[in-house]
């Protein structure tokens, strides 16, 4: 055993199936200069144990996908992650998923898996992205030793980018979804999360060619710009 | 009956994309959608289902389970949340409220969301034959068409959440006429072309919606009236119900010559009201009942031993088994009839008397038109108001439509006009001179609600002017009578005066027609206002010839009188239809109060207008507007199409008028003709709406054939 083996990560056991799964996972690519339209996204919402980034545990996922520009209601994901170990905590209350489902739920591994098929090489949109991308990568490097490399763009980025006149500061999804008049069916899930982002988004994309952002690399390019602007002190 | 493969030639397969194959490829559940349909039933489509279905397993066959396994898998796959989401949001409306549950999973599965800025083009005629049905997930949509008279566009129609588009499009596999635009911020579900044509097949209940459009939803609507007033009292037969299934089987009766004893006898064995004497044919000679009895009694006849031929009442009324409750019952009321025999091939097969139509009433319309009639005071006419008013709310429970309810309350308002007229000569004597009694406005197109005023005149016949001026006074003081027991009645004076006891209203035919004569010629304001008045004249009261002969004279000036024509539509356009172009209708504020709309002045006014100005130029005697509608379709004036559409929507109108009105008086809050369409529940308003857009519909065509 080599001296520095236990800095090392544990690999997890995987079955002989899934590592062969795990290899066909397609490369992931930058974002490019194809057409806003074109690209295929995967709206991404998670449910946790709670907010804190290196304790709490991904509960379960949920994605919708817009292709062609239109949300497309035969794409969704919707899985409930099993953990045998999850002790009854306030979050309950938000994500209303009881023991008894998490522990009916999917085994992690083959859940995550799914997800990243389903994923593919599709950038995800996420509100309050970073939280969603730090949680499904170290539930993909606990369960399956994978390390996420998908772009991740944030609809809380993207929204006072493209709609500087709505004012409203630290913006939660419900401040959004008032702000555009959506009328979403009953959120208490992490799919109509999804779901109500990837409207939120679609809003968001018209407005985007409204002004002139046409491909999913220029409108990162630009939410990089905005927070940067949004960070620097100002005189 | 299967319609549905007229209209839908199957697609060839390379209508199936790399995406819909690929559906199949990732979803168990879809294959099990698929084979929920009802294999083998009735409903009709059957075939172009199975056909599509083949193809798409010809593609995919590779990857198609049993169906077992199909089932068993569709059990364990619970369905997903926000599928579940949206189509609880569907379910909020027609006619997706109505369809199977695996049907309309079917559809939201298969759907895409789009997104639609403001004045972004949905769909447009360029774009080729439609590939996409869409429904209005949120926000409105407007069709655009080129205006052809005075270039730019005009908005046909608008579309808000819950509605769908295009269907005529669609299923007649052309491109659309008319270009949808979003008109604010717009949601819509897409669904493509092959499973619209896979959900038509399916879903009678969409198949239905599609084909019908709106129509099938006033099905709907009618539904709905007869359930709420059924509700309320409790009762359930329709007055459409053939009178077939309303009568007796077995009706008793007898031969001429049977004695009137054993006749009287037989009655009262079998518990009935009345006897019918027929031939050895069985055809009806007579009836015999109860009244008749009463009489023979009167009569202080001794011998009961004499044929019932000679008591009998000859040649007595009768309908056929597949006339109508209605047709029995205002037969009935006309006459002063209890008892109709029912006959087929000259053969009696049944008796209806009132009693059956209305068995569980108390009061009921023969009965009130009798009494009416034979009313000996005012008081007694008075009194009998409030039950017209129950009577009302009776025939809507029965399922009476708000055409068959004005006929009847005109029926009523005339018996009562005219029991007022013999009570007061009776009161104050008999000038000595005939006279008939006039009736204008709505009392005079048959169209009167319980909320009415009086509009009326005399006409009588006088050598010349002296003459009239002579008789004119004579006839004065019993006309102002007439007016003021009528106000007693209920029916309101008329605020305008426009009433029998004005001396400029009791004419005789001279007077009329030059009167009339210069309305036609002068054409002012206040002679527009009043043609729409006077010109749906009718006589209510005594002789009928003198008011033809008005009428011919009328119709002859107006037909030969184009300028008078197109003021009478410039008039015709003066209310318009509370439809607006950006919202949904367009409404009237008073004093801080809700917001309304005039269902008469708004609703009623620009047909009634409409129909009597086309009636009037084409030589149409009828008053009544529905009637003045098939008439010009008859004498293809308007098209069939058309002409269906406004009598429909005209109908609907009238409707929601008559139920407001009834929930006011249930209330005890007065009389209004103004609604807040916010209180009809998702279905009327939408269908007010579209009725109103008929309206508007009619006025632009005034507007082209009088080009103004």
């Amino acid at each position: 055993m080599s001296l520095f083996s236990w800095l090392r990560p544990a690999t997890p056991l995987l079955t002989e199936e899934l590592q062969q799964r795990l290899k066909r996972l397609p490369v992931v690519a930058e974002l490019g200069e194809c057409s806003l339209r074109e690209q295929r996204w995967v709206v991404l919402d998670l449910e946790t144990t709670g907010l804190n980034l290196n304790r709490d545990r991904v509960l379960s996922i949920g994605a919708v996908v817009i292709e062609d520009g239109a949300i497309d209601f035969s794409q969704q994901f919707e899985r409930t992650l099993q953990c045998a170990d999850m002790k009854l905590a306030p979050s309950v209350l938000i994500h209303g998923l009881g023991p008894s489902a998490i522990a009916a739920g999917s085994d992690p591994a083959q859940a995550l898996l799914d997800f990243m098929e389903f994923l593919g090489d599709s950038p995800v949109l996420a509100f309050h992205a970073p939280f969603d991308q730090h949680m499904l990568g170290r539930a993909l490097k606990d369960h399956l030793g994978y390390k996420l490399a998908h772009p991740f763009l944030d609809v809380a980025d993207i929204a006072p980018l493209l709609c500087p006149q709505a004012q409203i500061r630290e913006a939660g999804l419900d401040e959004w979804i008032d702000w555009f008049k959506l009328e979403v069916f009953e959120r208490h899930n992490a799919s109509a999360d999804a779901l109500a982002t990837a409207e939120l988004a679609l809003i968001l994309f018209s407005r985007a060619r409204q002004q002139q952002i046409h491909s999913p690399l220029n409108l990162q390019q630009r939410v990089s710009q905005w927070k940067r602007r949004q960070h620097a002190p100002s005189f | 009956m299967c319609t549905s493969s007229e209209n839908f030639p199957i697609p060839n397969v390379g209508f199936f994309s790399r995406k819909c194959v690929r559906h199949f490829l990732t979803s168990d559940t879809r294959i099990a959608y698929l084979d929920l349909r009802p294999m083998g039933t009735p409903h009709a489509g059957a075939d172009d289902g199975s056909v599509i279905r083949q193809q798409q397993f010809k593609k995919t066959a590779v990857m198609v389970m049993s169906k077992a396994d199909a089932f068993t898998q569709a059990g364990k796959t619970a369905v997903l949340q926000n599928i579940q989401g949206t189509l609880q949001f569907l379910q909020r409306f027609p006619p997706f409220n109505q369809m199977e549950h695996a049907h309309l999973a079917y559809l939201v599965e298969q759907c895409q969301l789009r997104f639609y800025a403001p004045g972004d083009s949905i769909i447009k005629p360029a774009d080729g034959p439609v590939e996409h049905f869409y429904i209005v997930k949120q926000g409105r949509v407007v069709g655009e068409r080129p205006h052809t008279a005075k270039g730019g566009t005009e908005t046909t129609f608008e579309i808000t959440t819950g509605e769908c588009f295009p269907l005529a499009a669609l299923l007649g596999e052309r491109a659309t006429r008319t270009e949808h635009l979003a008109a604010e911020d717009t949601f819509c579900l897409q669904l493509n072309k092959l499973a619209f044509i896979k959900l038509f097949a399916l879903s009678s209940t969409f198949r239905d919606f599609a084909l019908r459009g709106v129509s099938s939803l006033l099905d709907q609507v009618n539904q709905q009236v007869q359930q709420k007033a059924v509700e309320t009292l409790g009762t359930q037969y329709s007055l459409n119900t053939r009178l077939g299934e309303l009568a007796m089987r077995h009706p008793v009766t007898c031969n001429p010559a049977t004695p009137l004893r054993e006749a009287v006898t037989l009655m009262h064995e079998q518990q009935v009201g009345s006897i019918v004497v027929v031939d050895e044919h069985k055809a009806p000679l007579g009836i015999f009942t109860l009244r008749d009895l009463r009489h023979v009694v009167a009569a202080g006849t001794n011998d009961f031993n004499e044929a019932i031929e000679r008591h009998m009442t000859q040649a007595p009324f009768f309908l056929s088994p597949d006339h109508s409750a209605f047709d029995a019952a205002i037969a009935m009321t006309e006459r002063h009839i209890a008892h109709v025999c029912l006959v087929k091939d000259q053969r009696l097969c049944g008796v209806v008397s009132e009693r059956d139509l209305f068995s569980l009433q108390r009061v009921d319309l023969v009965h009130l038109a009798r009494t009416i009639r034979s009313a000996q005071r005012i008081e007694n006419l008075v009194l009998m108001r409030g039950e017209i008013g129950q009577l009302v709310e009776r025939m809507l429970a029965h399922g009476a439509s708000s055409t068959q309810i004005t006929h009847i309350i005109t029926l009523l308002n005339d018996h009562t006009v005219c029991r007022v007229i013999e009570l007061t000569l009776a009161d104050k004597g008999d000038p000595g001179v005939p006279f008939s009694w006039l009736c204008f406005g709505s009392e005079g197109r048959r169209e009167q609600t319980l909320h009415t005023d009086q509009d009326n005149g005399i006409l009588f016949e006088a050598r010349d002017a002296a003459h009239a001026a002579e008789i004119r006074g004579k006839l004065l003081p019993i006309a102002q009578q007439i007016n003021q027991s009528l106000a007693l009645c209920g029916f309101t004076l008329c605020k305008g005066n426009i009433m029998a006891g004005n001396p400029e209203l009791c004419l005789s035919r001279a007077e009329w027609a030059r009167r009339f004569a210069a309305f036609i010629r002068e054409a002012t304001p206040e002679s527009l206002l009043g043609s729409s008045i006077y010109f749906d004249l009718r006589v209510v009261w005594g002789d009928e010839q003198g008011c033809e002969q008005l009428r011919r004279g009328i119709l002859d000036q107006v037909g030969a009188n184009r300028l008078f024509q197109r003021m009478l539509a410039e008039n015709a356009l003066r209310n318009r239809p509370p439809v607006g172009r950006f919202r949904e209708f367009v409404l009237a504020r008073k004093n801080g109060e809700k917001a309304t709309l005039d269902l008469k002045v708004q609703g009623l006014t620009p047909f009634v207008d409409g129909a009597r100005l086309l009636a009037l130029a084409h030589g149409i005697e009828t008053n009544n507007t529905l009637e003045r509608f098939r008439q010009l379709v008859a004498k293809e004036i308007i098209q069939p199409l058309d002409g269906a559409a406004y009598e429909e929507a005209y109908h609907f109108i009238q409707q929601t008028r008559m139920q407001q009105h009834q929930l006011q008086t249930r209330e005890n809050l007065p009389y209004s003709n103004r609604v807040d369409p916010d209180s009809l529940n998702h279905l009327d308003r939408r269908i007010l709406r579209e009725s109103l857009r008929q309206a508007q519909r009619l006025q632009s065509s005034l507007t082209l054939r009088y080009q103004l």
